[in-house]
């Protein structure tokens, strides 16, 4: 394998672009996706044999864009290739899942555009097998066609449940009820910042039409306070804003409380030349900004990383200005979706609730740690009360853990996330097997 | 009286003197077992250790585990089980041969294994394992766990977050008196340095103290897999990495590939590891996990479908001379030292603490620390 200049992480609209715009500008780029296909979480493309997913005559003209840099440049991506991190002698490393082999590659710089992460609240039942995410269920829909059968209920927080359900109605699946903690549009002045938003307001406006037409419930200010099995199903508690309780009884529950960025595992920037690889972020993995965002802080990614490696200009006050229009959007969406009511894990979740899943750790054991005369700081939480040590290593739990641990210890500096999973690779977990390919270095 | 550093020393330190009524402080420039201790595998084992002062300490730290355990104090977090030493090659079963004789030689039980003994003993094995020897009696402890858990004991309030920078002595007599650390002047009556890599500085023997970085990993869960092998798997390789057998030249590779393969209760395996000098941080490579996984693959095939989780390593902190350093510092009254275990304190860290504070308390340490002797290093006496 050849060394490119420049690596790209990440196959969705900010990783294709900053591809593109290197490739256009000289630099050899090599673009890699740990998926089956490209796209990301917007634009993410069907299996083979799959129609794609209608995204809106936007959206395909954007997706059309992109396609055509890499018919262009003529990057061939590599697929189902997944980053695991930069390790201690400076080597990206890269697993090839078709080849099962792990290979170090040395560029110039990297730049990691590996998209949001969706958060989901701990709550009583989150855990359980056949609850999943709106994330994950959209890219199910998105990559398979296919929508579970059954009675659906999307519960959390944030404007992808909308566009999820909305999605959903729009094939004929419509969901049972979307359980929305937040209370969107009570505050004007707050709703009226989207004017100045077109294309995000008529988007709403599209899912909320539908939604209303099926007569699909909004619940509002509500949250999903605990999920019960249910013989094959599942029983759900909510909480509406006058704390009164009901349940409901569905086949799946879909939890979403907003997305945030995905730098689990991942390198920290490095703008220092000579200092091991040149490593930039873009997209949503450096600020959730959205689809369109994306695209042009890849541009602007890909440009400072050669003006790092090359010393070529960058023209980044066009990419800014824009940049910072859909800051501003994303900014009102927040206030929009502000949780009606501030929500504290512990005030909230009895002791038994998981909060690990994939090791099965709990608020109480969590809460333990923190009886004595010692109160213990992030990583000491990590490994005594072995939490974010599992499979998800700590993807799932990490953000809760050290929020909750912060309201525990509150005379001890703050636990950050980032020393709960810590910043080793491998990013991923990978085959033992995998990794023994990797060959000894060349003596330099 | 003041412990500097809360690795494993500096608290089983602690832990004593408290439990002997002593009224400490214990300043830590990070948190508890955030160096070596929080970074080691934990063989509380006497299987590697060379034969002399170090394979009977290991003896005696062996069983001051058994005594806490059965006192309650380190209940469920110290396990006896046994050592497999295995050997692939001629090379390898001779120093296994040669290690296990000097092993019972000096009291500990082992057995040399058939190799249908072994195959019922341990199926996850592969067949090209063709000498083993079963070291029994030996442990498992995970030192962050044992550090929390006699912090907690103790009731201990461990000063976090406070480096110390410099001692304080009275120039005419050179006692200790105190401390210097960033919040600040503290004054005491006795010092304790547990420091690991902090100690060289703050003693002055960057000479005689030096890094040996090793590489760690830890596989997911693999129940069954883990469930064929009855203890800890220790290549006779990784003796001669440790150079512990008598007449092994010292590391062969400058990584000091050793191979220790060890099934957690979780059902997960710890891998390691490498010895390697004078690597500055304690950062794992790929190059090196590689080439542990390729030993390892060919004592354990099964473990090719395993997913590795986590890379880490650490720094042992080792003495030139191979033996550790703990006792009186020689001309500087008021001033203790226990530092420079290499691979072995996790096992020897609690016989340590608690030989320090007996020290200090007037009493007999209880184990014969005269080869430890800080004073060995004096100038004129060692070559350093
Ligand atoms: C669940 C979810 C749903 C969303 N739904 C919408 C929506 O309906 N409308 C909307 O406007 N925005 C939506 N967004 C926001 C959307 O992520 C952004 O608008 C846009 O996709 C960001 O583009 P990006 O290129 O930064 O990241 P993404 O499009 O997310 O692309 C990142 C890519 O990196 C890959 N990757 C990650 N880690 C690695 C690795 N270690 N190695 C190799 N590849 C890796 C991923 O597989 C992914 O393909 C959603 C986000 C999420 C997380
Ligand atoms: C990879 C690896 C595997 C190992 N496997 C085993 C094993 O299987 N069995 C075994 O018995 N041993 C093992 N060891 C060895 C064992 O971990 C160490 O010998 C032991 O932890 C040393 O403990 P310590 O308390 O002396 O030092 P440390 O744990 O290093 O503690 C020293 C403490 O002092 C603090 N400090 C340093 N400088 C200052 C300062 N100036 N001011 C304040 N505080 C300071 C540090 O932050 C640190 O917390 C292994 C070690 C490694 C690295």
């Amino acid at each position: 394998m050849t060394d490119p200049d420049l690596l790209v992480i990440g196959g969705g609209p900010a990783g294709i672009a900053a591809a593109v715009r290197a490739a256009d500008a000289g630099a050899s780029v090599m673009l890699v996706e740990m998926r089956p296909a490209l796209g990301g979480a917007f634009h993410r493309r069907p299996i083979e044999g799959v129609e794609p997913w209608p995204i809106g005559r936007e959206g395909e003209r954007r997706w059309a864009r992109l396609d055509e840099g890499l018919v262009r440049t003529g990057i061939v991506p590599r697929l189902r290739t997944a980053f695991l991190g930069l390790d201690g002698a400076g080597a990206a490393l890269l697993e090839d899942r078709v080849a099962g082999r792990v290979e170090a590659c040395h560029p110039r710089a990297i730049i990691l555009a590996t998209g949001a992460l969706e958060s989901v609240r701990p709550r009583p039942g989150w855990h359980r097998p056949g609850v999943v995410t709106a994330g994950g269920l959209q890219v199910m829909m998105k990559e398979t066609g296919r929508i579970p059968e059954g009675r659906i209920l999307l519960a959390g927080s944030g404007p992808l449940l909308i566009a999820l359900a909305g999605q959903l109605t729009a094939r004929g699946r419509p969901p049972v009820a979307v359980v929305e903690a937040a209370d969107p549009f009570t505050e004007m002045v707050a709703g009226l910042g989207l004017l100045a938003h077109p294309r995000h307001l008529a988007e709403a406006a599209v899912h909320l039409g539908r939604l209303a037409l099926a007569r699909v419930p909004w619940r509002r200010a509500t949250v999903l306070e605990a999920i019960t099995p249910k013989g094959d199903a599942f029983e759900v508690r909510l909480r509406d804003r006058r704390g009164r309780r009901t349940t409901l009884e569905v086949d799946h529950v879909a939890l979403h409380d907003g997305i945030r960025p995905n730098d689990h595992g991942l390198p920290a920037a490095n703008e220092t030349p000579g200092a091991g690889p040149i490593v930039v972020s873009a997209g949503d993995g450096r600020e959730v900004l959205g689809v369109v965002a994306a695209e042009i802080d890849g541009e602007r990614a890909a440009d400072r990383a050669l003006a790092l490696i090359d010393g070529r200009p960058e023209a980044t006050r066009d990419h800014l200005r824009r940049l910072a229009r859909e800051r501003h959007a994303q900014a009102v969406l927040a206030r929009v979706f502000a949780p009606a009511r501030p929500l504290d894990p512990l005030e909230t979740l009895p002791d038994d609730t998981v909060l690990c899943r994939c090791e099965g750790r709990t608020v109480g054991d969590l809460k333990v740690l923190f009886t004595g005369a010692d109160t213990p700081a992030g990583r000491e939480i990590k490994l005594t009360g072995r939490f974010a040590m599992g499979l998800c290593q700590g993807r799932f739990c990490a953000h809760w853990v050290a929020e909750a641990s912060a309201r525990l210890g509150p005379d001890a500096p703050a636990p950050r996330p980032r020393d709960l999973t810590g910043d080793r690779w491998p990013a991923r977990p990978v085959p033992i097997a995998a990794l023994a390919a990797v060959p000894d270095a060349p003596k330099r | 009286m003041v412990i500097v550093g809360a690795g494993i020393v500096g608290v089983s330190t602690a832990y004593f003197l408290k439990r002997a009524g002593v009224s400490v402080r214990l300043v830590e420039a990070r948190a508890p077992a955030a160096a070596a201790t929080g970074a080691a595998d934990g063989a509380v084992s006497v299987a590697s250790k060379r034969p002399g002062p170090m394979m009977a300490t290991a003896t005696a730290g062996i069983r001051l585990y058994r005594e806490l355990t059965a006192e309650g104090v380190l209940d469920g977090l110290f396990f006896t089980r046994s050592t497999f030493l295995v050997a692939v090659d001629d090379a390898e079963a001779e120093v296994l041969a040669t290690h296990a004789a000097a092993l019972a030689a000096s009291g500990v039980s082992v057995e040399r294994l058939t190799n249908e003994r072994l195959r019922a003993l341990a199926p996850s094995l592969s067949a090209d394992v063709r000498a083993a020897a079963e070291v029994r009696e030996e442990g498992h402890a995970i030192g962050y766990e044992i550090v929390r858990r006699l912090i907690a004991r103790a009731g201990l309030a461990v000063e976090r977050g406070v480096r110390v920078d410099a001692l304080v002595a009275d120039p005419r007599t050179g006692r200790v008196t105190g401390l210097d650390t960033g919040a600040g002047r503290i004054e005491a009556e006795a010092v304790v340095i547990a420091a690991g890599g902090g100690s060289a500085d703050l003693l002055g023997l960057s000479g005689v103290l030096r890094a040996r970085r090793g590489q760690l990993l830890v596989t997911e869960r693999a129940p069954a897999l883990n469930a064929g092998l009855p203890g800890a798997i220790m290549s006779a390789r990784y003796l001669l990495s440790k150079a512990s057998a008598p007449g092994a030249a010292p590391a062969a590779s400058a990584r000091g590939y050793g191979l220790v393969i060890d099934p957690l209760r979780t059902g997960q395996f710890l891998v390691g590891g490498t010895r390697e000098n004078d690597a500055a941080r304690p950062d794992t490579d790929a190059e090196a996990v590689a080439h542990i996984l390729r030993d390892a693959l060919r004592l354990v095939p099964g473990l090719a479908s395993v997913r590795l989780l986590r890379t880490f390593a650490g720094l042992r902190t080792a003495v030139v001379d191979g033996l550790p350093l703990v006792g009186a510092v020689p001309g500087r009254a008021g001033l203790h030292v226990a530092t420079g275990f290499e691979g072995d304190g996790i096992c020897l860290g609690p016989l340590m603490g608690r030989s320090i504070a007996r020290l200090l308390l007037g009493e007999d340490p209880g184990v014969d620390l005269a080869p430890f002797d800080p004073a060995r290093f004096r100038e004129g006496r060692a070559a350093a």
